[in-house]
């Protein structure tokens, strides 16, 4: 129970929810002359567990720049938003869903 | 759970048998390293428990899902723990009514 | 405390959009304002929005993640020449029977109020979404 799986899961929520932080902070800057959109390298972040540091912010390649130098796509943000909450919900789901399954074999051990 | 959780000390019997001599108790002294042992990971998980939710309250940027997560093994695993140490006990006792 | 940070820099946001929609809305029931106390048309005025680092109360010193939101920093008035028109009988007719309007494009204060709008509306969907994780944490517990 107390084993890698959940281990990996919360790793998983934690990056979730500084992921989903920065997307917050573009969404009230998506009118901010000159603020650049910021992330989180998810799959390197994810793969390189080193304990609870926090995972590093970057820029995001590729994103089309308005002319005061605003670089967020709503869109982009929108999806990301909903996407990040839908795997949170899933993985603390699952994390719930392990724990019910403990539970379920401590009970049956009572009789 | 506030109290950290005291060591129980429990100790297999030595088997008495009529004509051997008493064998030596080594079998005792695994089976109590082995529950030292538990008792020692159920209590890192109360710790860990209680710093998450210490770290959480004081604002130092704690997430709520990890203080829910160490919070219900802490929790999980005591329960477990009881319930092997209750199996433990019922099974000595059953041993020691066995009549010789 | 990532979550709790997020909401924050979300109310940071609705917070700055709702102040720039309320200058847009001043602007245009201004826009035939022709006497104003400082003399002259009524001058429209711009906010303009700069990141701003939210501390919340709950939040310690200690915090390492800091989460940035945004704030109006600056009400601009535009000084652009005013919109003249020849207007001989109005009050407030010059010398040559113009009168001082101001310079405002009602098509652009609309175009601008959707999008103070649209902002708005992106943070209260992105506050409900970090609610409805947050609630995912606390149901792990129950």
């Amino acid at each position: 129970m107390l084993n890698g799986l959940t281990q990996n899961l919360q790793r998983y929520m934690d990056l979730l929810s500084a992921r989903q932080k920065l997307v917050a902070s573009n969404i009230a800057n998506a009118d901010t002359p000159g603020y650049q959109t910021q992330d989180i390298d998810f799959q390197f972040e994810y793969q390189n567990a080193m304990g609870d540091l926090p995972p590093a912010t970057v820029n995001v390649p590729g994103l089309k720049t308005k002319p005061d130098g605003n670089n967020v796509d709503m869109d982009r943000e929108s999806r990301l938003l909903s996407e990040n909450a839908l795997r949170f919900n899933l993985a603390s789901t699952l994390i719930k869903g392990d724990f019910k399954a403990v539970r379920s074999a401590i009970e049956e051990g009572k009789s | 759970m506030a109290a950290p959780i005291l060591p129980v000390h429990l100790t297999a019997p030595p088997v008495i048998q009529p004509s051997a001599p008493s064998l030596p108790s080594t079998g005792g002294e695994a089976f109590q390293s082995v529950f030292a042992d538990a008792v020692q990971k159920v209590e890192d998980f109360r710790l860990n428990a209680a710093q998450s939710v210490d770290r959480f309250l004081s604002g130092a940027g704690e997430e709520l899902h990890d203080v829910a997560i160490k919070s219900t093994q802490a929790d999980l695993s005591f329960d477990l723990f009881l319930q092997v140490r209750n199996k433990v006990i019922s099974a000595y006792q059953e041993v020691m009514r066995i009549q010789v | 405390m990532s979550l709790f940070n997020s909401l924050q820099v979300s109310a940071s946001g609705m917070s700055a959009q709702r102040t720039r929609a309320e200058m847009i809305v001043e602007n245009m029931a201004n826009a035939e304002t022709t006497r104003t106390p400082e003399g002259g048309p009524y001058k429209r005025k711009d906010v303009v929005f700069a990141t701003d680092l939210q501390t919340s109360p709950f939040s310690s010193v200690f915090q390492n993640e800091l989460a940035e939101g945004v704030r109006v920093a600056q009400v601009v008035q535009d000084n652009r020449a005013p919109e003249m028109r020849y207007l001989p009988g109005h009050p407030d007719a010059d010398a040559n029977g113009y009168v001082a309007f101001p310079r405002m494009n009602p098509a652009e204060e609309m175009t601008d109020l959707l999008g103070a709008s649209r902002g708005y509306q992106g943070n209260v969907v992105a506050i409900a979404a970090v609610k409805d994780m947050i609630n995912h944490s606390i149901d792990i517990l129950r």
